[in-house]
């Protein structure tokens, strides 16, 4: 006997009002799927045995591809959906009362679930993964080791970052949006523990394992949380091919205290690193006019294969760590006239008051929805006016920066003569929750071939320990005299006793190298 | 003794079960207009030299929802909805929706009030248009049935005589526009179901059968018939549900199988994972709408024994076979028109039943548009079919291992499985079991009377009971999602509110499961009960914690009741 969901499904699909042509329509669709699975199938099976099926499907579970050449990215037009990923780490906390706890998104669960975001047929809903070691190493120099910096919810968040990433490069989806934590963009290079919430950069370990898997090269991040992006900014200071703009609120208000419009980017990079400090108090208004004029024109000149947004949503009127006055409404249009490829969440502490209906509205501006419908309980529109003084300061920003953009090139070549073969700096830089103070020399090798490798020193303290350490970044384009000459650095470097740790991050050859001074060993990522 | 019934789409088929054992089985065709006639027939078939008050037990499932929906003999739903802010409700596809100012929040604080006039001139409105019962949804209702409450008191004053359906009472999960569908569907359905299970029992008073009967929800558990009239929409579905239980009967304890039931145009896939039926991890789909109610994950696929063969050219020159999705009545060596996958299993010898002459001309007609020997044909086709099978099975074991995960350790939790047991029913099975499970490099399994698997399952399923309890501590109340009532902690014995551990909790969800239990009448499966999974989370206001809000989740999960567990003892 048989009662076959089928055949009710059938019967139910006629007693719904479905019209003659859709169901013809669908049938013929459902010939042509069968058809074209007949012959992937009489393919495979000449090829392949029969345990090919468990493989295929574990290289599907995992998104890990067998190994060759990069792939390439797919072709996307004509996709509809939307990936998105939800992790909202409910197990997992800083510490009971940090703002990085354990609810932070579970307002926000209670109101896409309620709302039925994840049933929409724009949205694709994906599974997160860990991240590899690997991937980790391939951006920062953890100290003392991966495992330390990047516990599992870190490797989750990344993972996530990374799931969605190939979801895009195999254009399963048109965009996707990682509604993440923990946040990662005040990670920089070199991670000795937790600076502003955040351990590992969830954007540049994405951006590092899109390029050496797909090949690609030129892509924007757009920072909208209202902490200045200063660890992905960091990151990619001196790469001409990531366009790094930042939007935040003014630096001498605010954590962390830079993005001023005169941090350009590295010698040869210059440019490329655009800050727009904003007045506090700055509303929908100030933010979509910043867009308008300088973010959006300066994209279209980039032409980047990728933009990237790092979506914080602390610019709302009711976080409790800015001073700004953005909107649901307000993220919504940013969302929709970005069209960013891939939105991962930051920062946003107004768990109650903003980050639901926030995040509902840029779910629904990313899958094209209609989001006229998002507000917040108590706003009222027109309640967030821009003060003309503010606005002029803007329009001066935005002139300033839009000359910088036009004349990059021409200050590269000024900077670049001004420097022989290697262009040093010195930095510090405090790491607010793990109360660490690090000092830095970051040195550039001025390569006329690329943009050259890059070694940090860095000496941290915490408390009374102190350590001490030198890496060695050789960029994944970079030429191979540039490649040969830093991992001599590197091997140099090993009898250094000043040194508890060398570090070799070789993006060229996707290989990564800890050194241990003390106890003489080597790890292999 | 147990007697399970199940009303299919074809067949209506029936067992007997004495001491723990099948003693005898009844198969009827299934009268379409008239489902109860066709359970009353196999009801009689199967008790005939039974004296009633032997009888300890009936359970069957039925199609019977499903008919009146797809049909569309259901009654029209004025929707009452709030939808506060958030999507925009111009989006939504439900029929009949008159929309209301006012919102909840997600912790149930009110956002916007309700707009008296506004509802007095909606309901006149409803009244003028003639609907004769309305279901009123509120976003948030769950977690504050305030506003449903009063539209409720408002229709009572205005027009006494609106039957009501209330979207809290429902369902208390997350999920508006499901608990809209639901709603929608269990006012548009309750007063038919309600007649039929009337002319149940009085066909039963009438035999003078007096046993308690059950029916088969869509999550595999039985429910007292009286009971089903309150959620009549977890009905559907109870076929294939019944058709797992049955699997679950007839397969070892505790093992990995997949419940391949092969019909003419489809084939339907369950999954028992380690003794468990899987359940969808969302509710079940039912015509367009998207509900909430709880259903065993089971996939169809459009393949069956009567799926039409076809010979395609392919890019590459060489010719192709392909099945399906369309079937073009019976197969040929049935008398139909066209080739099919039964023809195939006759001309191998795989199956009995079928013309072998016909299925000889069938495959000699495909063999000669294919260019290859009639016995490479019909091994070609019987390949072919398994290998999509086996694909979906495979495909749903995926789907399984990748639903989206919230919590680190649900991440870490590597799930993984194969099956260890292909477990056949169903016409098509036989022939074509053995092939697929080689595939799937399991053990084919078509047990004695896997024919009546269905009817064995509805005899021996026990019932199941969910219980969703959350907590606020910070605004003292409770409320069971199932239950729809708002509840004050102070009616609890908990005696410190702000030190409320999880223990305390679950403890509390233990004990209203308990009565939940008593008040379904299956207090002795309370025993039962499991928490699936509790969370907490602290509400921090400032920087200080100012309340907790619990979430504990338990069900009584589908299994055999223990008479049938006895047999296998013995
Ligand atoms: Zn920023
Ligand atoms: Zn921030
Ligand atoms: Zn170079």
């Amino acid at each position: 006997m048989k009662l076959g969901l089928g055949k009710l499904r059938d019967v139910l699909k006629t007693g719904s009002g479905a019209s003659p042509e859709e169901e013809k329509k669908k049938q013929a669709e459902g010939k042509d799927k069968a058809e074209k699975e007949e012959i992937l199938k009489i393919e495979n099976e000449e090829i392949k045995p029969e345990t090919s099926e468990v493989n295929k499907m574990e290289l599907k579970k995992t998104g890990l591809e067998p190994k060759e050449g990069p792939l390439s990215p797919a072709d996307r037009t004509g996709v509809e959906k939307t990936g998105l990923i939800f992790f909202p780490a409910f197990d997992w906390a800083i510490s009971p009362t940090h703002p990085e706890r354990e609810e932070r998104l579970l307002y926000t669960r209670d109101q896409i679930f309620e709302e039925g975001l994840m049933d929409l047929p724009e949205i694709a809903e994906y599974k997160p993964r860990l991240a590899e070691y690997r991937d980790i190493a391939r951006v920062h120099f953890c100290v003392p080791d991966v495992k330390a910096q990047a516990t599992t919810p870190h490797l989750i968040a990344a993972g996530s970052c990374l799931v969605l990433g190939d979801a895009l490069m195999k254009a399963e989806v048109k965009n996707a949006f990682a509604l993440i934590r923990p946040p990662g963009h005040h990670s920089m290079t070199v991670a000795h523990g937790n600076r502003g919430f955040c351990n590992i950069n969830n954007e540049a370990i994405l951006v590092e394992y899109l390029r050496k898997k797909y090949g690609i090269r030129k892509i924007a991040i757009v920072d909208t949380d209202v902490h200045h992006g200063d660890g992905t900014q960091e990151i990619f200071y001196n790469d001409p091919d990531v366009l790094f703009i930042s939007f935040h609120q003014d630096g001498r208000t605010l954590y962390p205290g830079t993005g001023f419009i005169n941090e350009l980017g590295g010698p040869k990079a210059l440019g490329r690193t655009i800050n727009i400090p904003l007045p506090p108090g700055t509303p929908d208004e100030g933010i979509l006019y910043v867009l308008d004029s300088l973010v959006l024109p300066i994209l279209k000149d980039f032409k980047p294969e990728l933009v990237l947004n790092s979506a914080g949503q602390d610019n709302h009127y009711t976080d409790p760590l800015a001073n700004m006055r953005f909107s649901a409404q307000g993220y919504a249009k940013l969302n929709e006239k970005l069209s960013p490829d891939m939105a991962v969440l930051e920062g946003g502490y107004a768990i109650q008051s903003a980050l639901p209906y926030v995040n509902t509205g840029i779910i629904l501006a990313m899958a094209g929805l209609d989001y006229s419908c998002v507000r917040e309980p108590d706003f009222k529109p027109g309640m967030f006016v821009q003060g003309a003084k503010d606005r002029k300061t803007l329009e001066e920003i935005v002139a300033a920066q839009l000359e910088n953009w036009k004349n990059r090139d021409r200050l590269v070549e000024a900077e670049v003569a001004k420097h022989g073969d290697f262009y040093r700096r010195k930095k510090q830089i405090f790491y607010d929750t793990d109360m660490i103070q690090e000092f830095q020399e970051e040195t550039i090798r001025m390569c006329p071939d690329c943009q050259g490798y890059k070694t940090i020193d860095s000496h941290a303290h915490r408390g009374v320990d102190d350590t001490r350490i030198f890496g060695v970044s050789i960029p994944i384009y970079a030429c191979e005299n540039c490649q040969a000459e830093a991992r001599e650095e590197y091997r140099k470097r090993l009898i250094h006793p000043e040194y508890e740790y060398v570090y070799l991050q070789d993006k060229k050859q996707d290989e990564y190298r800890t050194y241990n001074i003390r106890t003489k060993r080597e790890t292999v990522y | 003794m147990l007697i399970g019934i199940d009303v299919g789409g074809t067949t209506t088929d029936a067992v007997l079960i004495r001491n723990g054992e099948v003693y005898s089985t009844a198969k009827v065709s299934t009268e379409h207009g008239n489902l109860l006639n066709s359970l009353l027939e196999a009801l009689d078939a199967i008790s005939r030299d039974v004296d009633p008050e032997q009888l300890e037990r009936i359970v069957f499932s039925t199609t019977v929802i499903t008919n009146l929906i797809a049909e569309g003999k259901t009654d029209r739903v004025a929707l009452v909805l709030i939808p506060g802010p958030g999507v925009n409700p111009a989006s939504y596809t439900f029929p009949d929706s008159f929309y209301l100012k006012g919102a909840m929040d997600y912790r149930g604080r009110e956002i916007d009030p309700l707009d008296e006039a506004e509802i007095r001139k909606t309901v006149r409105l409803i009244q003028e248009y003639g609907f004769s019962r309305a279901a009123i949804i509120s976003k948030f209702g769950q977690r504050n049935p305030s506003h449903e409450l009063r539209i409720e008191e408002i229709f009572r004053e205005v027009y006494p005589g609106c039957k009501l359906e209330l979207g809290h009472k429902v369902s208390g999960k997350l999920n508006f526009p499901r608990r809209i569908a639901t709603a929608m569907l269990a006012s548009a359905t309750r007063e038919h179901y309600q007649e039929f299970v009337e002319k149940i029992r009085q066909a039963l008073e009438e035999r003078n059968i007096r046993a308690p009967v059950y029916i088969m929800k869509a999550d595999g558990g039985t429910l007292p018939v009286e009971k089903s009239i309150e959620c009549p929409v977890e009905t559907i579905f109870s076929g294939p549900a019944a058709s797992t239980i049955g699997a679950l009967a007839l397969t070892p304890e505790g093992q990995t199988s997949v419940v391949v039931d092969i019909g003419g145009t489809t084939t339907d896939l369950a999954l028992i994972l380690s003794g468990k039926p899987l359940l969808a991890s969302k509710g079940a789909k039912l015509g367009d709408f998207l509900t909430h109610v709880r259903a065993f994950a089971v996939r169809s696929i459009a393949i069956g024994g009567d799926s039409v063969v076809r010979v395609k050219d392919s890019d590459t020159d060489a010719k192709l076979i392909t099945v399906g999705p369309d079937r073009a009545g019976p197969a040929y060596c049935m008398g139909g028109k066209e080739t099919t996958p039964t023809d195939a299993l006759k001309f191998l010898g795989l199956i009995e039943v079928g013309n072998p002459k016909r299925a000889s001309e069938a495959i000699k007609i495909t063999a000669s548009e294919l260019g290859k020997s009639e016995t490479e044909t019909a091994s070609l086709i019987v390949e072919k079919v398994s290998r999509m099978i086996a694909d979906a099975v495979n495909e749903m074991f995926l789907e399984w291992e990748q639903e989206p995960a919230y919590r680190v350790w649900e991440v870490l939790q590597e799930k993984k499985a194969r099956p260890e047991n292909v477990f056949g029913i169903g016409g098509g099975a036989k022939g074509l079991i053995a092939e697929i499970a080689k595939k799937l490099g399991a053990k084919p399994v078509i047990p004695e009377y896997a024919e009546v698997g269905n009817a064995i399952g509805a005899a021996v399923a026990r019932p199941t009971l969910t219980l969703n309890l959350h907590i606020d501590t910070e605004q003292k109340i409770y409320s069971v999602a199932e239950e729809g009532e708002i509840v004050s902690l102070n009616t609890t014995n908990i005696g410190n509110l702000n030190k409320i551990h999880l223990d305390e909790a679950e403890n509390l969800a233990t004990k209203l499961m308990r009565a939940r239990a008593r008040d379904f009448g299956i207090a002795e499966y309370a025993g039962e009960a499991e928490i699936v999974d509790s969370e907490v989370f602290n509400v921090v206001n400032g920087w200080y914690t100012s309340g907790r809000l619990f979430d504990v989740n338990m069900q009584i999960p589908a299994g055999l009741i223990p008479e049938w567990k006895r047999r296998e003892k013995a």
